[in-house]
């Protein structure tokens, strides 16, 4: 906070002074002035400001030391402190309050029977108010604090759970485009009314990846090797349809099989490749996937030579790279954070995407 | 009567030849005389070959069907192609375009042939005009037509060449014409001309891209290898792709100061 001096100071006021507080020390105080009303002699007028005056000054040093010094030393607790100054504030706020409206007695007011009387009477109540008073504020401060706190752990969780959900419903929405689909099933007219022995093959490749890509709700975790599966099938599909403009490689050490991998983690690079390098270009190009596992981590790269990062116009409205900051939000859901994601510009053209998680077995 | 001529443009080969056949099996007397595989192919076919009917699929790499569309202009009857998409179907409906939708239907197909041959026989083409293409365009690729030039129209001796201008290295004025220097995808380089002033076509070009060299002389940036400083405050332009160096003058230094 980069407030002025006296902008902090009215701040530190205010919290000595706070209403709730104020609201609890002045019906004291009222029950304090009926009780004396019946013996009082003097004027009232007197009685309620000195009884206000006690009140206030028990306040003032309740806040006062709970805010200052800011640092304590390691055997002192603050609440200790606060009680302790409490309890020596009211004889001192006695004292003063009764020098204060009797200034310029003679003799003074301490050798006036009746007045030390009422002196040592308010010390006594005082004392065996004030510091109670004081416990009791800061028991109920602390159970404030803890349900605050509580309270705040319940919205971070359900905030965690509300961003979780979205990034799956986002995932489900993006399946299946209908655009893909319809293109790919008049390829595959086209093979089934010529004739072509191929016709079969590509099917089965449809078939692989609309059985993964069909939603399916309690699936949150797959394996690397099933993964492969889709991508093969998405990238066979593919290649069918523009067999003039596409070639791919896919290379995978056999031990990343069994990992763990969030699903359409690799396929959401795939298809980034194929949507913003590939199809946009007139010449088309390669899509190259790599899995592998180095210190522990499984590491992921899928380096296309489209039309690269800057060139991106055809398809630039669509968001460039949104398919790729949903794969980025459901990383760090599974992961919790210690996954990575990165896009750079392939050379001489295309891009290359990268992505490394924690390798885990998946044991389901 | 002379037969009619026909071409086809889609990006995936299988559907280009499932057009064709289906289009021999409906109307054989028809003559497919392009079959191509882009939107700047099918611009450039169509300028050599001239058909009477150009089959286009909306998307496609590069120039889109429905660019290519807009440089073909009245010339000939246009059939966009689409996969399914509830923007394009609505556009076409309301703009009251020939299209058909993939997987291609006989059916479809039939309707789409007996308009053609009416269309054809009282030589009234179909109402396309450049605002309903640009309006189509937004509702498909779902922005608004880029402000500035990106496709050039370029004559090589007779033929004509459709151009990105992100292909262009630099643009220089002529006589009557404005050369332009462009290299293709392959890294070969070429040159034709355009009739369009200097001055007009610059005013017409991203101005982020495209700057002013020199008086005759305009430099797409994103060609440029390095600006060499002289003396006497001028500087010369060297190119990634080709070897051309371009002076530039003192008036327009300013803009290659930073490079």
């Amino acid at each position: 906070m980069d407030s002025s001096p006296q902008d902090r100071f009215s701040q530190h006021i205010a919290r000595i002074l706070g209403w709730r507080r104020v609201r609890i020390v002045l019906p004291v105080c009222v029950l304090f002035m009926i009780l004396f009303s019946f013996t009082w002699e003097a004027g009232y007028r007197v009685l309620i400001g000195r009884l206000l005056f006690f009140g206030f000054a028990g306040l003032f040093a309740f806040g006062l030391f709970e805010q200052w010094p800011r640092r304590l030393p390691g055997w002192l607790a603050r609440w200790a402190l606060q009680v302790v100054a409490v309890a020596i504030t009211m004889p001192l706020a006695v004292w003063i309050g009764y020098s204060l409206t009797n200034i310029g007695l003679d003799p003074p007011w301490w050798q006036d029977q009746g007045r030390l009387a009422g002196f040592a009477t308010f010390t006594f109540l005082c004392l065996l108010l004030a510091p109670w008073m004081a416990v009791i504020a800061l028991l109920k401060q602390i159970r404030n604090d803890a349900s605050n706190q509580a309270l705040s752990f319940e919205l971070e969780r359900s905030e965690y759970e509300k961003q979780a959900l979205n990034a799956r419903l986002r995932l489900l929405q993006a399946q299946v485009e209908p655009h893909f689909l319809f293109n790919t099933l008049a390829n595959v007219r086209e093979l089934v009314t010529t004739g072509s022995p191929r016709a079969a093959s590509v099917l089965d490749s449809l078939i692989a990846y609309l059985r993964v890509a069909v939603p399916r709700i309690n699936q949150p975790t797959a394996t690397m090797g099933q993964e492969l599966e889709l991508v093969r099938a998405y990238l066979e599909v593919m290649h069918m349809r523009m067999a003039d403009r596409l070639t791919f490689t896919l290379h995978a050490d056999e031990t990343t099989h069994t990992l763990m991998c969030p699903p359409m983690t690799l396929l959401t690079l795939v298809e980034n490749a194929m949507r913003h390098g590939i199809d946009p270009s007139e010449v088309g190009g390669s899509i190259d996937v790599r899995v592998w596992i180095e210190v522990k981590r499984c590491h992921a790269s899928v380096i296309d030579t489209g039309i690269g990062l800057g060139h991106n116009t055809m398809l630039a409205n669509e968001g460039l790279g949104t398919g790729l900051t949903n794969l980025r939000e459901r990383l760090a859901l599974a992961f919790g954070g210690d996954a990575s994601l990165q896009l750079s510009e392939n050379k001489p053209h295309g891009a290359c995407a990268e992505i490394s998680f924690p390798a885990m077995v998946n044991k389901t | 009567m002379q037969a009619q001529t026909a071409l086809i443009a889609d990006d995936e080969p299988l559907l280009r030849e499932s057009l064709q056949r289906m289009l021999a099996q409906m109307w054989p007397e028809l003559k497919v005389v392009a079959v191509v595989r882009n939107g700047r192919a099918a611009v450039e076919s169509f300028e050599s070959l001239r058909p009477d009917i150009c089959f286009l699929d909306v998307h496609m790499p590069g120039l889109s069907g429905i660019e290519a569309a807009r440089f073909i202009g009245r010339r000939a009857h246009i059939v966009f192609v689409t996969a399914y998409d509830k923007y394009a179907v609505q556009a076409f409906d309301q703009g009251a375009l020939d299209y058909l939708v993939k997987p291609v239907e006989l059916a479809r197909l039939t309707d789409t042939v007996a308009r053609l041959k009416v269309r054809l026989n009282v030589a009234q083409h179909n109402a396309h005009t450049d605002e309903l293409l640009e309006q189509i365009s937004a509702r498909i690729y779902k922005q608004a037509a880029p402000a500035y030039v990106r496709w050039l129209r370029v004559s090589v001796g007779q033929a004509l060449r459709v151009v990105s201008t992100d292909e262009v290295d630099f643009i220089r004025a002529e006589d009557k014409y404005t050369l332009i220097a462009w290299h293709g995808q392959a890294g070969e380089l070429n040159e034709g001309l355009v009739r369009t002033p200097l001055k007009e076509l610059l005013a017409q070009l991203d101005p982020e891209q495209f700057v002013q060299a020199h008086r005759a002389i305009v430099v797409n940036l994103r060609a440029i290898s390095q600006v060499l400083r002289g003396d006497n405050e001028t500087a010369t332009i060297h190119l990634k792709s080709r070897n051309d160096v371009l002076a530039v003058s003192r008036t327009f230094l300013h803009q290659f100061k930073m490079m």
